[in-house]
Formats: structure tokens, C-alpha cells, sequence
């Protein structure tokens, strides 16, 4: 069991330094697309973060310390967003130059077309339509919101895979609209179910 | 110069300097785990990757009650506290772990204690009957449990003990959290770190199953229902992975609740409209019991003498009844964890069950329900946290247990207060720890220098549902028009979960970082007050300590002084003879002073005298560097040859510190 110890000690210097520059595909050894074999996402994390994590480093020097906390910080970040396929497909698209958090007129989302606008307008008048309705109507809205949300996102990739980054944010942005609104419809679900129950 | 941002902490928040870190040195197998509970708490040790076992007292108990007696001033842990209670109701605290990190107003449940008057803090009187009034804290309330606990494994080890892992509801916040780090150093431990229970019990089993599958890979789902709160995690091992996918809960809801609910029943059949509180105690007595009775039989028999009730059957369908919409809310809250996980229920190697509470046969039913397979109970419910306390307490002394890594997560988003009131998530609840995340804010008009950040956590939508951690001030934003200012707020946090707030305005560079401690009405002043009272002689150790400190800050700033008179005091205009006769003997006297003095407050004082008559010397002294440097110099020259300065007599500070070395 002193051996153990004497392993620990020596292994601990052993920590390259943190380079802030890597995308979250390089820091999980992973190559840039939005298909990821789940098994080397979660390998590629996993491995790294067996060797990072600051429990392992925790009688280490203070620079070791901190590179620890660096690496394993990035390396849960990196995870955090490729294993959730919207976050990915909107990371990609970020790498391409268009970042959808941002509201810069070159670099921001872009503004969805006027009648994407209209239709959103049309949903929510319905939405008030049917909130009265009871759950069924309110059901039913969801779900075609929700298959809507597939088709936009698969578009979305579909421009993500053809390399073409404007028409994958425009998707993108149409969906974060749809998805909006129906965490709304979600919402007024379990509204009217904590109600009844 | 480069501080044109600072941050100045308010409210319930202290500010504190980064820790050192630990000179104590990890000493492998000699680190403990306890599991602190609400009604009784246990050590356990698994020494350089053993087995983990219970550590049990003089006369075989592993259990120790969690409940502390103060009745004739004379304190009492466990058993013997717990057998004077109903003597002494006042004076015999049970249940303490309910106050810890809560502020009065948070203390919306009966109780039988006396509360100090006080705004913030949560403190229990503990004095007899007419004597003075004598205040406890929740904090050192729980630290003579850990004290108890940590002799008990002393005295297993016959060894110190190195550090110790306390486990803690997966949903307590940030405040209890540090309540219960704070109680483990008063008892004098050394805290590596503190563990969510579910997340204990799951390293007691999962790696009872390592190696099984493919990469030795298992998901579980640990449901943990003590007496007081309710606890749900989902837990993956793979690839000698620990990895938490999510956790929630209810921090009010437990087996009392159940009893609640019966001893409601009760009172309707004796018909009693207000109960006197010795009635109310033997209905809450006599539910917790039939409860209890009702996990083996299907029938029980109830007898209140003082609130007139004869002899009446309670089934076990009567209390399924009553206790199922409490059960329901805790499948529900079971649901939404595993969503939140993204794993299906199919995809689970098994569903664990922790805490007492489980034995009621409904919650095994309707977790096997939920979960769609039985519960695995084959640990010891009452022990498996404490075996997964002491698993990483090994790992984190530094033994090299095979292959373990946990990655845990922060219970409860953390977030900002924005315009409105709203808040902004900035780390949602979840994320694997250590994190850092980071978001821009903006000024809305040019007159605006400053802005307040205010740190909540908790998952709702208004900062005043949320839970206050911290508040700022940020001073110091350069005039510029509206929505061009850039101020990013960054939070860390670290595998402890300790969260450092950094400040940084974009258009300067200009940063100022601050860790951020979230306290629970005790000062950090109080806590190193409490650590010292548990120390005999820390509190020497102490004043040692500051006074080296003050020699040694003294003696920079003499030589400093002294080296500046040398260098410029003969300059014209620098310094007049009358106010180099005053400095030279305010030198002659820190130095007399420095000689004499046992102790840093007087050296302080001098000093800081001393720093007041010599400081119109000092800004001449800068004015001038500052008009030698203009002469076509950039301001990151000055500024760089003003930091060269200001090294320099760091560097003359240290080599002094050699010189008066104390004794």
C-alpha cells in the first residue's frame, strides 16, 4: 500500500497545461461533425476525466490543482453540449460563425423571415383557443408541435451536413421559437393536471 | 491604478481570501466517513481500499443518536442524551440537522426549543430552567456529534485522523452545505469533502457490482427517504467511472410527514379539536409507532390514555390511505429526475433504497412500481451511506483505490438577479462539477458606473423564491453610451462546490475575482472562535501566528522606509529636516516597540502610526516617480516601473522577515 502512495506522488506532476483554444470536439478527442459515436463521446470523456479530475490530484501542488479544475471543468462543458443533439448542432454552428446566444447584426442569430412571425402569431392565438378546451385539445397541440420540431431540426442538420451554417442557424432559430412555445403548452399540461389532481 | 472594478460584499455574505491549502498532510487510510444524519449518525472506515466497516462504541453500538443534552450545563451525546429528553425538552436537542444553514424565518415547522431573538442566526437556548440565557448554534450542536465520531475512530485507528467525508442531502444548498463543513472544523476535521448521501449509498453499491457487463458499466437509481427529506439521484458506473446524471428531492418531506398524517387520523377518532401538546406528543408517539407496526402487520392496535381513546384498529390500508398522495409526490419527483437524467427506466441495473422510511411496504410498492423492478435493499439501509462515505474518504486521503472517480453535480441552478427581479441561470442544476460558465451583461445609460450582482440559487423564475447566496456591489464601469459597456461574470465551481464569482470589464481588461462563502448568519469570525474554543491550544497557536505576522509586516515596512530616506530623503523639497527628525523617531520607537511586545496589537498600532506620519513622504515620492517617468515614457511604462517599485520592497520585505525572526 506504500506503493500506492509513492505512485500517487509521482503521477501528479504529470499534468500537461490547460489549453483554453481546443473546441469541445478536439478536448474529447472526438473529430468535428454533428454525428458522434455515442461510445467514443462517452469514452473520450470518461478517460479523460478519470486522469483530470481534481479528486485524483487532491495532494498534488497548487499549479497541478488548478490545472485539474481547468481540465475537468472544459472537459464537463465539452460533454455537457455534445451529448444533448441540439446543443451540438448549435455548437456547430457557433464553429461556423454564427453564434445564436448573440444579437450582433453579422455574427448573431439570424431574424426569422416575417412569415415564420405570422405563423407563430397564428399558434398563439390558437393555444388561447384551446387552453379552455381541457387537456385533450391542449394534447394535441403539443404533439404537433413537437413532430414540427423534428422536421426543423432534421432540416437543420441536413444544412449542418452540407456545410451550409446560415441555413442551419435559420432552422435553428425556428426551432428555439417552436421549442419555446411548447415548453409553454408543457407548462399549461401540468398546470391543468396539478389542478384536476 | 488597475483596479477600476471592485466588488464589496453585503448582506449575509463574507468575502473570503482563497483558502490556503491544507499543510495537514493526507496521510492514506487514516481519513473517516460519517454519515450525519437527522436521527442518528454512524463512522465508517475502509482503510487503503478495504471493505468499508462501522466503527462501534465501548459497548458495541454503531448507531449513535443524533441528539445532544445541555441539562445542567454538562453536554451529552447519543443514548444517554436522548434518555433525559422528555425531562428536559429544552435543554436536549434532537433533530438538529433540520436548523442547520436556515435563518429563523426558514423555520416553519414546531419545534419545542427557545429561539434567540436574533435576525439572521438560528440559535437554541439551552439553559435550565431559570438561569441566564445560554445560546447554541445548529453548527456546534452537530460538531459535538462529529466530535464523538471522530474519538471513536481515533481511538479504532489509534492513529489522528487525517480528514474525514461528511454526507449531506443531494438537495441541501449552498448554505447548509457550508453549515455542515464548518461543524466538521469545529470538531477539529479536516473536511476533504462532503458527499450527497445517494451518491454514498451508490458507491457502497455499485461497486459491490463492478465488473459487470462489458466496461463493468450499471445504472441506478438511489431513492432515499429519511425522516426529514426526501432524496432521488440517478447514478451511472462505467469504465471505473462514478458519474451522478442528475439528482432531486424534497428537502421537507420524510417519514415524519407520514406520522403527521396518521397522528391527524387519530385525533379525529378521539375527536379532539385542540389537542393540549402532551396530547400532541402522544399522537405523533403513537403514530410513529402503528406506522412502525404496520411495515410487519397488517393490522395494529392503538391506546391514547391522555387524549381518551380506547382501544382502536389501525390497518395498514388505513394508513396506505393516508400517507399516498405523500408517497405519489415522491414518485413524481422520481420521474422527472430520471428525465432529467435521460435514461429510461428500462435502461436501470437497479434501484437502491436508503433511509429508514423505505420500510414502509407502499413506498417499496410503488417504487417498484415507478420503476418497473425491485428494489435492492441488501446493504443495510441504516448503514450504506456511511460505507459509501468512508469508500471516498479513502480515494481522497490519497489511497489508490481501484480506479473510482466520482463526478457529482450541483443539486440547485445558480444563478443571477436581473432587471425585474428575474433570474438568470448561469449554472443550471445538474451540471457535473467543476464548472464554469460565464455571461455578459451590459449598461443601460452612460451615468452608470456601478451595478448590483446578486447571487441566488433555486429553480425558480423570481429571485425572492430563490435561495440569496451573495450579493455585490460592481464598481467602477467606464462612462461609455448605453449597451457598450461589457462587464462578464464568470462562476467556478469546484469540486467541492465551492463558487468563486469573477468580475471582468471587457473594454479594460480590468478583472477582480472573489470567492464567494455562503454563511449562515455565523461570521467567519465566529467559526475560527468556535474551531478555537474546540482546540486547546489553538488559540495560542493563534496569537503566535499573528504576531510573527505583524513582526514581519512591521520589519517590511521599516526597511522599506529606512531605504527610502536613504535613497530620495536628501532630494530638495523631499523631506524637511523637522519631518525627518518626527519619521527617525517614530523608526526608533516601532523598533523599541517591536523588541517588547508579546503580542501583534500593539506592533499593529505602531505600525499603522508609523505608515501615517511617513505617508506625505511617500506621495511625494510617487509624484515624482511619476513626473520622472512622464518625460516620454507610456503609461505601461510607468505603470510597469511603479510595479518594479512595489516588488522591490516586497523583496526587501521578505529578506527583513529573515532578519527579525521572532526569538
Amino acid at each position: 500500500m506504500t506503493v500506492a502512495a509513492a505512485s500517487l506522488s509521482t503521477s501528479d506532476g504529470g499534468l500537461e497545461p490547460f489549453d483554453p483554444a481546443l473546441d469541445h470536439f478536439a478536448r474529447l478527442g472526438l473529430d468535428r461533425a454533428w454525428r458522434v459515436d455515442r461510445n467514443a463521446l462517452e469514452d473520450g470523456y470518461l478517460d479523460r476525466s478519470r486522469r483530470y479530475h481534481p479528486d485524483r490530484h487532491a495532494g498534488a501542488d497548487a499549479a497541478t490543482r488548478r490545472a485539474a479544475l481547468e481540465h475537468s471543468a472544459a472537459l464537463n462543458e465539452a460533454y455537457q453540449v455534445l451529448r444533448d443533439r441540439v446543443r451540438r448542432a448549435e455548437y456547430l454552428v457557433k464553429l461556423g460563425g454564427v453564434d445564436l446566444d448573440s444579437s450582433d447584426p453579422q455574427t448573431g442569430a439570424p431574424h426569422p423571415e416575417q412569415s415564420f412571425l405570422i405563423e407563430m402569431i397564428e399558434r398563439r392565438e390558437r393555444l388561447e383557443a384551446v387552453s379552455s378546451g381541457g387537456t385533450e385539445a391542449l394534447e394535441q397541440l403539443r404533439d404537433e408541435i413537437e413532430a414540427e420540431l423534428e422536421q426543423v431540426f432534421d432540416a437543420g442538420v441536413a444544412a449542418l451536413e452540407r456545410g451550409d451554417t446560415r441555413a442551419a442557424a435559420a432552422e435553428l432559430v425556428h426551432r428555439r421559437y417552436l421549442q419555446r412555445f411548447n415548453d409553454e403548452v408543457g407548462a399549461l399540461l401540468d398546470e391543468l393536471e396539478a389542478g384536476s389532481g | 491604478m488597475a483596479q477600476s472594478i471592485d466588488i464589496q460584499g453585503g448582506g449575509l455574505f463574507q468575502i473570503a481570501e482563497p483558502e490556503a491549502p491544507s499543510k495537514r498532510r493526507r496521510k492514506p487510510g487514516k481519513a473517516i466517513g460519517i454519515d450525519l444524519g437527522t436521527t442518528h449518525s454512524l463512522v465508517a472506515i475502509a482503510p487503503n481500499g478495504a471493505a468499508p466497516r462501522v466503527l462501534a462504541d465501548a459497548e458495541g453500538q454503531t448507531l449513535l443518536h443524533s441528539v445532544v443534552s445541555y441539562a445542567g450545563g454538562e453536554v451529552v451525546v447519543g443514548r444517554a442524551a436522548r434518555a433525559v429528553a422528555v425531562e428536559h425538552p429544552e435543554q436536549v436537542l434532537s433533530s438538529v440537522k433540520r436548523f442547520m444553514g436556515r435563518g429563523p424565518k426558514d423555520i416553519d415547522f414546531t419545534h419545542p426549543y427557545r429561539l434567540a431573538d436574533d435576525a439572521q442566526v438560528v440559535r437554541l437556548d439551552v439553559a435550565d430552567p431559570g438561569q441566564p440565557p445560554r445560546y447554541v448554534s445548529p453548527v456546534e450542536v452537530s460538531a459535538r456529534i462529529l466530535e464523538v465520531l471522530r474519538d471513536r475512530a481515533e481511538h479504532e485507528l489509534d492513529d489522528d485522523v487525517s480528514g474525514a467525508v461528511i454526507t449531506v442531502p443531494a438537495y441541501f444548498d449552498e448554505a447548509q452545505r457550508q453549515a455542515t463543513k464548518d461543524a466538521g472544523r469545529i470538531a477539529g476535521l479536516e473536511v476533504f469533502r462532503l458527499l450527497a448521501e445517494p451518491t454514498a449509498a451508490a458507491l457502497a453499491y455499485g461497486l459491490d457490482r463492478q465488473g459487470r457487463g462489458e466496461h463493468g458499466e450499471g445504472s441506478f437509481a438511489v431513492y432515499d427517504l429519511g425522516g426529514g427529506t426526501f432524496d432521488i439521484s440517478i447514478l451511472r458506473l462505467r469504465a471505473g467511472v462514478f458519474q451522478v446524471l442528475a439528482t432531486s428531492g424534497d428537502s421537507a418531506l420524510g417519514g415524519d410527514d407520514f406520522d403527521r398524517a396518521l397522528a391527524g387520523h387519530l385525533r379525529e377518532l378521539a375527536k379532539l379539536s385542540a389537542p393540549s401538546p402532551a396530547q400532541q406528543q402522544e399522537l405523533m408517539l403513537a403514530a410513529r409507532a402503528a406506522k412502525e407496526a404496520l411495515s410487519d402487520a397488517e393490522v395494529t392496535s392503538v391506546t391514547l390514555e391522555r387524549c381518551e381513546l380506547g382501544p382502536t384498529q389501525v390497518t395498514r390500508a388505513q394508513l396506505d390511505a393516508l400517507i399516498l398522495p405523500l408517497v405519489k409526490r415522491t414518485i413524481k419527483v422520481s420521474k422527472a429526475a430520471l428525465s432529467d437524467a435521460g435514461v429510461d427506466k428500462r435502461e436501470l441495473d437497479g434501484v437502491v433504497l436508503v433511509g429508514g422510511s423505505t420500510r414502509v411496504p407502499l413506498v417499496r410498492k410503488l417504487v417498484e412500481q415507478a420503476f418497473g423492478r425491485e428494489p435492492l435493499a441488501d446493504i443495510d439501509p441504516d448503514k450504506v451511506v456511511a460505507y459509501g462515505a468512508a469508500i471516498q474518504a479513502d480515494i481522497l486521503s490519497g489511497s489508490e483505490r481501484e480506479g473510482v472517480t466520482l463526478l457529482d453535480v450541483v443539486p440547485l441552478s445558480l444563478g443571477l438577479e436581473t432587471m425585474g427581479g428575474i433570474v438568470e441561470k448561469i449554472i443550471p442544476r445538474n451540471a457535473t462539477i467543476p464548472i464554469s460558465a460565464r455571461q455578459v451583461f451590459t449598461n443601460y445609460s452612460e451615468k452608470q458606473t456601478g451595478m448590483t450582482v446578486h447571487v441566488v440559487q433555486g429553480e425558480r423564475e423570481l429571485a425572492d423564491d430563490c435561495r440569496s447566496l451573495a450579493r455585490f456591489e460592481l464598481r467602477g464601469i467606464p462612462r461609455l453610451p448605453p449597451s457598450m459597456a461589457r462587464v462578464e461574470i464568470t462562476f467556478e465551481l469546484d469540486a467541492d462546490a465551492l463558487l468563486t464569482v469573477t468580475a471582468r470589464e471587457l473594454m479594460t481588461g480590468v478583472k477582480q475575482s472573489i470567492e464567494v462563502k455562503p454563511t449562515y448568519g455565523l461570521s467567519g469570525d465566529e467559526v475560527d472562535e468556535l474551531v478555537m474554543d474546540s482546540l486547546d491550544h489553538a488559540r495560542e497557536d493563534f496569537a503566535a501566528r499573528n504576531l510573527a505576522e505583524a513582526r514581519v509586516e512591521m520589519g517590511r515596512v521599516m526597511l522599506a522606509l529606512r531605504t527610502a530616506i536613504d535613497e530620495v530623503g536628501s532630494i530638495e523639497g523631499m523631506l524637511d529636516p523637522e519631518e525627518h527628525a518626527q519619521i527617525l523617531a517614530a523608526l526608533v520607537e516601532c523598533e523599541a516597540v517591536m523588541q517588547q511586545s508579546e503580542h501583534a496589537d500593539p506592533i499593529n498600532k505602531a505600525r499603522e502610526q508609523l505608515e501615517k506620519r511617513s505617508e506625505p513622504f511617500a506621495r511625494r515620492r510617487m509624484e515624482r516617480a511619476l513626473r520622472a517617468g512622464m518625460a516620454g515614457k507610456s503609461l505601461a511604462e510607468i505603470e510597469s516601473a511603479l510595479a518594479e517599485e512595489q516588488a522591490l520592497d516586497e523583496r526587501r520585505g521578505a529578506h527583513a522577515a529573515e532578519v527579525i525572526e521572532p526569538q
